[in-house]
C-alpha cells in the first residue's frame, strides 16, 4: 500500500503540471498551476516548499491511516456464514421479482377478451365476475381508481400524475372564431340536383344547384322512387307494407284475368270439340264430365305458369335494383 | 404502449389470474346434471349510483361528423349510445353511411340487419321493422339507411331523413329520447343528407393538423346549416406525446377550432378489441380510460354540459423502494 502511494505521488509530480496541493482542514486540495513561468516570484518559491513539506506529512498520515484498517480480504474470511446468508437473501429477493416482472408481463400480454366473451355468451353473469365486488361509483367522474390532489390541481391514474389545466376558452373567443368562419365558408344548402347539359331554372339560387355527373356510382337525379309515396312508406305503422301488398294485389289481379281468359277461351266453339258437345246434347252426363275433366285438366296446365311468373319476376326485382345501382 | 388500464382491477387480482394464490380444492364439489342451455338476455347492473339529469327538448337529434374519416365518429356513435342506453334513455341509432356501413359491426348486429330505410322507403317493410332492437338493450335501437351496393336518391335523401325521424318522434313506443346520426366522411352528399334533420352536432377530431383543418371546414358549413349547438370530441389523445410537444395538446386544439368540449378520450388498444368482439368499450368491466372518457362524454351531453379542465400529463411519478415488490 505505501509502494502505491509513493507511484501516485511521483505521477502526479511528472504528468500534469500541478501546484504543490494543499492541505486545507485535513483534506489534500490539488490545484492547477500557471504554465507561464514568467509570473512566478520569490514569495510563490517560498509556498512551494512549504508546501511540499506539508504534502509529505499528508501522505505519511494517510500511509498510517490505511495500514490500520485491516485487509478486505480478511474480515470477509472471519464473517464468511453471515455473507453467505445475506448474499443468498439478496439473490432470492432478486430472483422473486425478476419472476413476478415476467409473470407481470405474460398477462399483459395474453389477450382480455375471452371473459368478456363469457358473459356476452351467457355463461357468466356480468354483476358476479370474479371473487371481488365490483366497482360501484357514484357517477363517472367520481373513480375511487382517479386520486385527486385536496387543491383539485392534479390527478392521479394508473401511477400517472396529471396536472389539471383550465379551459381557457371564453364566450369573446367563441363569437370571434364563428365570424372568422361564417366569412371563410359560404355555403347554401343545395335544393336542385342537374345532370350536365340541363339547364338552370330560372327562379333557382344558383348557389343551390349541384351538377352530378351522369357516371357518378352513388348518385341519381331521376328518383325512382315517387316522394309522396316515399313519404307514406315512412309513417306508416300498421299493416302490410305497400310494395308487398301491392305486388300481392297484382298477382291476385293476374290471376284472375287469367281464369277470365280461360273461361272466355272455352265459350268458344271450337269445331274439333263441337262434335263431342253434340254428343253430350244425347248424354248431358258423360258430356259434362268430360268438359269438367277436361277444363280441370287445363285448368292445372294452365295454372303452373302462372305461379313460376312470379318468382323470377321477384328475383329479378331484387337483382335489378342491384345491377341498376352498379 | 401506455397500459391504461387501473392496476388495482379485479379481475387482476382474482385467483385464477394470480400464479402465487393459485390453489385447487382438494375435493372437488358435487355439480349438479348440466342444464339445457338456454340464451337469457344479460343485463349488467348500472355501474353508477345516480343517473343524468336529461337537458333540452326531446328527441334531441345529435349528428356526430368530423370530415376526416377514420378519426372516430363510429366507435364515439357506438359508445355513447350504448352508454346512453345502459342510463335507461331510448336511443336509436341511424348508420346514415349510404354504401359503407359499419355501425352495426361495432355493435355485433351485423347479422339482425334484414331491412334498411331504403326498404321502409320502397314500401317492402314498415319502419318498426326495419328497427334493429338490441338484445343485451332493450333501450337501444338501431336503423340503417342502406346497404351495401345501394344508393338513396339525392334529391330527397335530406328529406328521406326528416320524415324518418319524424316518423320515430310519432311511434306507438313513444318518441325516443336520443336520435344519433352516425355522418359519413366527407362534406359531399352523404353529409349533407345525415346533418338535414340534426339539431346538435359532435363534432369528433384528433390532434393532428389535417384533421383540425377539415373539422373548422365542417364546423363551417354546420354553422352556416343552422346548427348552432356544436361540441367536440378530441379522439385518440396521447398524454405522453403532448408532454413530449410531439403532440398538439388539448387546449391547443381548443384554441384553433374555438368550439366548447365535450370530452377527451385517450388512445387506447382496447378499442380495436372492442371492435374485433361486437362489444362496445364503455360495457367492458372494470372499464377502460377510453370507456370511462366516453361514459363521461355522454354524461356531459345528456346535461348539456362541457368541460372545464383538461388533463395534462407531468413528470412521471417517483416509486419508492418498494414499488419493485409491487410491481
Amino acid at each position: 500500500m505505501s509502494n502505491f502511494i509513493v507511484l501516485i505521488e511521483i505521477e502526479l509530480l511528472a504528468i500534469c503540471p500541478l501546484n504543490r496541493p494543499s492541505n486545507h482542514g485535513g483534506k489534500l486540495v490539488l490545484t492547477a498551476s500557471t504554465t507561464d513561468s514568467t509570473v512566478s516570484t520569490q514569495s510563490d518559491s517560498g509556498r512551494s516548499e512549504r508546501n511540499a513539506f506539508n504534502l509529505g506529512k499528508s501522505f505519511q498520515k494517510l500511509q498510517q491511516a490505511v495500514a490500520s484498517l485491516p485487509p478486505v480480504v480478511v474480515v470477509i474470511n472471519k464473517h464468511s456464514g453471515a455473507n453467505l446468508i445475506l448474499g443468498f437473501f439478496i439473490a432470492t429477493t432478486c430472483l422473486i421479482i425478476a419472476v413476478r416482472i415476467y409473470v407481470a408481463r405474460q398477462l399483459r400480454d395474453t389477450s382480455p377478451g375471452s371473459v368478456a366473451d363469457l358473459v356476452r355468451r351467457g355463461q357468466l353473469r356480468s354483476d358476479r365476475r370474479g371473487i371481488s365486488k365490483p366497482l360501484k361509483y357514484e357517477d363517472p367522474f367520481n373513480n375511487p381508481l382517479v386520486k385527486v390532489s385536496n387543491s383539485n390541481t392534479s390527478v392521479e391514474m394508473c401511477g400517472t400524475v396529471y396536472r389539471l389545466a383550465p379551459v381557457t376558452l371564453t364566450e369573446e373567443q367563441r363569437a370571434i372564431h364563428q365570424k372568422r368562419r361564417s366569412r371563410a365558408y359560404q355555403w347554401k344548402r343545395p335544393k336542385v340536383f342537374l345532370k350536365e347539359g340541363d339547364a338552370i331554372p330560372p327562379d333557382v339560387d344558383p348557389d343551390t344547384v349541384r351538377w352530378i355527373p351522369a357516371n357518378h356510382p352513388f348518385a341519381t337525379t331521376v328518383s325512382d322512387i315517387d316522394e309522396d309515396l316515399a313519404q307514406n312508406n315512412v309513417y306508416q305503422k300498421h299493416g302490410v307494407p305497400f310494395r308487398i301488398q301491392a305486388e300481392h294485389e297484382a298477382l291476385q289481379k293476374k290471376l284472375e284475368a287469367l281464369q277470365g281468359e280461360q273461361k272466355f277461351n272455352k265459350l268458344v266453339i271450337d269445331p274439333v270439340n263441337a262434335k263431342d258437345f253434340e254428343r253430350a246434347f244425347r248424354t248431358q252426363s258423360k258430356s259434362h264430365d268430360r268438359a269438367e275433366s277436361g277444363t280441370q285438366n287445363g285448368q292445372l296446365n294452365e295454372s303452373k305458369p302462372p305461379k313460376s311468373d312470379p318468382l323470377p319476376e321477384n328475383s329479378d326485382s331484387n337483382a335489378a335494383s342491384p345491377k341498376d345501382e352498379v | 404502449m401506455l397500459s391504461l388500464k387501473p392496476p388495482f382491477s379485479p379481475h387482476s387480482l382474482s385467483p385464477s389470474n394470480n400464479p402465487f394464490f393459485s390453489f385447487k380444492p382438494l375435493l372437488k364439489p358435487y355439480f349438479s346434471p348440466p342444464q339445457k342451455p338456454h340464451f337469457t338476455s344479460i343485463k349488467s347492473l348500472l355501474q353508477y349510483n345516480r343517473k343524468p339529469e336529461l337537458a333540452g327538448t326531446t328527441p334531441r337529434v345529435v349528428v356526430i361528423t368530423s370530415g376526416k374519416g377514420g378519426v372516430g365518429k363510429t366507435t364515439t356513435t357506438a359508445n355513447i349510445g350504448i352508454s346512453l342506453a345502459r342510463h335507461g334513455f331510448s336511443v336509436v341509432a341511424i348508420d346514415a353511411d349510404v354504401g359503407l356501413r359499419n355501425l352495426d359491426l361495432l355493435l355485433g348486429l351485423e347479422n339482425r340487419v334484414n331491412y334498411t330505410a331504403l326498404e321502409v322507403l320502397n314500401g317492402d317493410c314498415r319502419l318498426d321493422q326495419a328497427l334493429v332492437r338490441d338484445k343485451r338493450w332493450s333501450h337501444f335501437e338501431l336503423l340503417c339507411i342502406s346497404k351495401p351496393r345501394s344508393k338513396l336518391p339525392l334529391g330527397f335523401g335530406g328529406k328521406a331523413l326528416i320524415w324518418l325521424v319524424d316518423a320515430l318522434k310519432h311511434r306507438n313506443e313513444g318518441s325516443p329520447d336520443f336520435i344519433i346520426i352516425d355522418c359519413p366522411a366527407g362534406i359531399d352528399a352523404g353529409f349533407i343528407t345525415a346533418i338535414t334533420p340534426a339539431n346538435e352536432a359532435i363534432l369528433v377530431t384528433t390532434p393532428d393538423i389535417t384533421a383540425l383543418r377539415d373539422a373548422d371546414r365542417v364546423t363551417g358549413l354546420l354553422e352556416c346549416d343552422g346548427i348552432k349547438d356544436i361540441k367536440m370530441i378530441v379522439n385518440r389523445v396521447r398524454t405522453d406525446m403532448i408532454q413530449g410537444e410531439d403532440m398538439m395538446s388539448v387546449l391547443d386544439v381548443q384554441e384553433m377550432l374555438g368550439l366548447a368540449l365535450l370530452g377527451v378520450i385517450p388512445d387506447d388498444t382496447e378499442v380495436i378489441r372492442s371492435t374485433n368482439r361486437g362489444y362496445p368499450l364503455v360495457l367492458n368491466k372494470p372499464p377502460t380510460l377510453a370507456g370511462l372518457a366516453f361514459e363521461q362524454a355522454a354524461w356531459r351531453l345528456v346535461e348539456q354540459d362541457s368541460m372545464t379542465a383538461v388533463m395534462v400529463e407531468e413528470e412521471p411519478k417517483k416509486r419508492g423502494f418498494f414499488s419493485f415488490f409491487g410491481g
